[in-house]
């Protein structure tokens, strides 16, 4: 079964003066169990609308999504997912142990495991020292680290996160990246949202780019990097010793190594040189 | 910090030259101002949403209060007429606030009997509170005393005792139906109704008002009983009170506690100058105003 | 839904609304001063001026927690981490409903006990003609309470619709006025003393007479200020009214916003 599945999802906002505005103009995208889905574009294009979209919590225009199978306009299509909203805001009168005890009953976790998994996750996003303290005390980062806090304690398949390092300093981010890989590891479907290339780069599977409410497209992350080599630095020692770096180009490759045999040159290391994921999302946003 | 500070300084000496003549103003204020202009029932109604009892309460405390205040001020002998009609309205609206409000009834009966001589208004209100406060016997007491006493209606007085006896279960009033239900009677039936008024009465202004009135009409008998005992013993009714006190019959002196002088009036029927009112004195010396009921 | 009631109750009172209300209540204290000011009728005075700043304070927190509670939600983007939990929109709407409901009873209750403790001491004080019947004046409250639950549903479906807090607090207010008198703007329609109006205005106050709430019939406050026999027979039809009317307004409210774009 795949995690999630969207299929022809169009959504259209009223804009001013009795206009309407597309956000969304049919967006056809499946995520499948297990996999780490990045979701790029700039602001603006389209990413929370489509996450809102697959949360249930605004309502397509036409077309639709479906999570685990269940379509989304159902509350408990959201029974396997853990959400992290834009910017979350969690009821502010509360602490962060409170909030995810509360988040853990509606998922309908025992309270034994409950309490085990929320120490557990409060510990992990470094929120235990504060748990007791009512949220309307802490900092942007412990805003969102609550949110990663409140995804994840229930351990659940699919994870969607829109923006998950926004607000958060390099250290957080770097653990955020660590859950994501621990995810990964565990057989976890992530799908998030970002306007970072370099988050993308570094743990996902596949990576969607998004712009102006349209796929542009969807790609393996793997497949990018390398359709991105462009050639090669190579870096040979001469007879006489001296070392010397090369650049040779992509198809000239076989026929450089062939000669380097010829002219008595050893070839030390070939390094592949090429555009990364920041250029290739600007290339495509650009076109 | 110095511009917050002075800023301040000089709001509280404002303030300071202020309060003075504001409050001054307020105090002097006329009192039909100060007891306000009822809007139509049927407004106040709508605007009392389900505080129509508070409502009600507010206007009879408002009536209360402005009356309490000038009835001090009679006391220092500055006679203010209060304002009656405006009471009486206050207190009709009250009661269509909250048909089973009390003290409404009974301040109106306090004020539209003596003083205004609305005995009709004074009984349509009080009839008009009997169908709600079916359990009460004062409202019929007072209406029997009101027939009696001011409208000479005898019958319907007599109907009006007796409910108010099955009501309160005391015999006093079923005997006062009989006793006093004519018009030799009147003197000692205002002296049972002052006095049953002024033993339950708790708000010390009325009080006041009931035990002065007592205190006349307990005078006015005591001259009563003198005339009497002159006729007796000279077969003919004094022409004057002061005949009476001379005969050594009247001692001490009568004295009218609203500041007027008893006399006897052509049919020797006991009346004063005062009218048993602190303003009644004011402008009112002849002796004849030719009045029938004077001691209304 | 249980734990979105147990969440917005600790939410109500962390935002001190309790110790609010206590603050407020403190006017108790001023009541048997008051009410001695009557001539014949202190007991009763004082039960009118404490069942009164019952249901002052009653309509204070219905208007406020119920006109706010969803709007608050929604412009604090709560809705968007609560409504991404399994949780279907109806019964995390009920639930705030269902939280706010039970502190408003629960407030009645607290303030029952002081009116009573007010209503005993004034009694004391100066004996009634009247003997006080506390079951009567227990109803009064409870049906009071009734009444403001209902306002609490009207300030929910006004929520569900509006953007602003505007339109649910001031339309709650409206409907709380128009309630109160729907029932005297009828009658007076269907007297003759309205010969006068057009047939169109009858026609429409007769709409609106079975279109808004009644707050009439959940006015007990004369019976128990003058311990008058309650009518059982319209105590039973009003509770019923009660059940069915908020039903309506929580499924009308529930549909639009299951319905409502969290933007």
């Amino acid at each position: 079964m795949n995690a999630i599945e969207i299929t022809g999802l169009y959504k259209q906002f009223p804009g001013k003066r009795m206009t309407k505005v597309d956000a969304l103009k049919g967006l056809d995208l499946t995520i499948a169990a297990g996999e780490v889905f990045g979701f790029l574009g700039p602001n603006g294009a389209g990413k929370s609308t489509t996450i809102k979209l697959v949360m249930g919590l605004l309502r397509p225009t036409s077309g639709r999504a479906q999570i685990m199978g269940m379509d989304s306009n159902q509350a408990e299509s959201r029974r396997h997912v853990g959400y992290l909203p834009e910017n979350p805001a969690f009821y502010d009168y509360l602490s962060a142990e409170e909030y995810i005890s509360f988040v853990g009953s509606q998922f309908k976790m025992e309270a034994a495991l409950l309490a085990q998994r929320s120490e557990d996750v409060l510990k992990r996003l470094d929120l235990w020292d504060a748990r007791k303290r009512p949220m309307r005390g802490y900092s942007k980062g412990m805003v969102q680290r609550v949110g990663l806090a409140q995804a994840l304690v229930h351990d659940p398949d699919v994870y969607i996160l829109d923006e998950p390092m926004s607000g958060l300093d390099p250290i957080g981010r770097a653990l955020v990246k660590d859950i994501i890989f621990d995810l990964k590891a565990r057989g976890k479907c992530v799908f998030f949202s970002t306007h970072i290339t370099d988050d993308v780069e570094k743990v996902c599977d596949r990576v969607g780019v998004i712009n102006k409410g349209e796929l542009l497209v969807v790609e393996n992350v793997e497949t990018i990097l390398q359709r991105g080599v462009q050639g090669y630095s190579v870096f040979v020692m001469n007879p006489d010793g001296a070392k010397e770096e090369l650049f040779i180009e992509k198809a000239h490759l076989q026929a450089f190594i062939q000669q380097s045999v010829v002219n008595q040159q050893s070839i030390e290391k070939i390094e592949p040189r090429r555009k990364d994921m920041e250029a290739f999302f600007l290339e495509i946003v650009a076109q | 910090m110095i511009r917050t500070v002075s800023t301040g300084i000089v709001s509280l000496l404002l303030y300071g030259i202020l309060i003075l003549p504001f409050t001054t103003y307020l105090k002097n204020k006329p009192f039909v101002e100060k007891l306000g202009y009822v809007p139509s029932v049927a407004a106040l109604k709508s605007v009392a949403a389900d505080h129509k009892e508070l409502v009600a309460a507010t206007l009879v405390l408002k009536v209360l209060m402005y009356f309490g205040g000038l009835v001090e001020k009679a006391d220092n002998q500055v006679a203010v007429p209060p304002d009656y009609m405006s009471m009486s309205r206050l207190l009709h609206g009250a009661v269509k606030l909250d048909p089973y409000n009390m003290d409404a009834y009974y301040f109106a009966q306090g004020f539209l009997t003596w003083d205004v001589k609305q005995f009709k208004m004074a009984n349509d209100l009080l009839d008009y509170g009997m169908k709600y406060r079916t359990w009460d016997w004062y409202l019929p007491f007072f209406a029997g005393f009101n027939s009696a006493y001011f409208l000479h209606d005898y019958k319907k007085a007599a109907d009006y005792y007796k409910l108010a006896g099955e009501l309160s279960g005391a015999d006093l009033h079923k005997s006062l139906a009989g006793r006093y239900l004519q018009e030799s009677g009147q003197t000692d039936l205002a002296i049972t109704y002052l006095s049953t008024m002024a033993k339950i009465e708790r708000n010390p202004a009325l009080k006041k008002t009931y035990l002065i009135r007592l205190n006349a009409f307990k005078e006015v008998r005591r001259i009563e009983i003198a005339r009497d005992r002159y006729r007796e013993n000279h077969g003919k009714m004094p022409a004057t009170v002061e005949e009476v006190v001379q005969g050594g019959l009247l001692t001490p002196v009568p004295r009218d506690p609203y500041g007027g002088t008893f006399y006897l009036e052509a049919d020797g029927k006991v009346a004063t100058t005062s009218k048993f009112a602190f303003s009644g004195v004011k402008g009112n010396s002849s002796i004849k105003s030719g009045e029938p009921n004077e001691r209304h | 839904m249980t734990t979105i009631i147990r969440i917005t109750l600790k939410g109500i009172f962390r935002d001190r609304v309790f110790q609010g209300i206590m603050v407020t209540a403190c006017a108790f204290l001023l009541i048997p001063v008051i009410a001695s000011l009557s001539m014949r009728q202190v007991t009763e005075l004082s039960l009118t001026l404490s069942l009164s700043l019952i249901s002052f304070i009653l309509l204070l927190l219905a208007v406020f927690l119920g006109g706010t509670s969803l709007w608050k939600d929604i412009e604090r983007r709560y809705t968007f981490s609560v409504l991404g939990l399994p949780l279907s929109r109806q019964s995390y709407m009920i639930g705030r409903f269902g939280g706010t409901a039970l502190f408003v009873l629960l407030a009645a209750a607290v303030l029952g006990v002081a009116a009573f403790a007010v209503v005993s001491y004034s009694s004391a004080i100066y004996p009634t003609d009247r003997p006080i019947v506390w079951s009567t004046m227990a109803i009064c409250i409870l049906f009071d309470a009734l009444k403001y639950i209902l306002l609490i549903a009207v300030a929910f479906l006004f929520s569900t619709v509006s953007t602003s807090f505007f339109l649910p607090v001031f339309g709650t207010i409206a409907t709380f006025l128009a309630g109160g008198v729907t029932q005297q703007v009828f009658e007076f329609v269907n007297s003759p003393a309205s010969k006068a109006l057009s047939p169109l205005v009858k026609k429409l106050a007769t709409i609106l007479y079975y279109l808004l709430p009644n707050f009439g019939a959940f006015d007990l406050k004369v019976n128990a200020i003058y311990s008058l026999p309650l009518p059982f027979e319209g105590l039973l039809l009003t509770a019923a009214y009660f059940v069915v009317y908020v039903g309506l307004l929580l499924s009308a409210a529930a549909t639009i916003f299951s319905r409502r774009e969290m933007r």
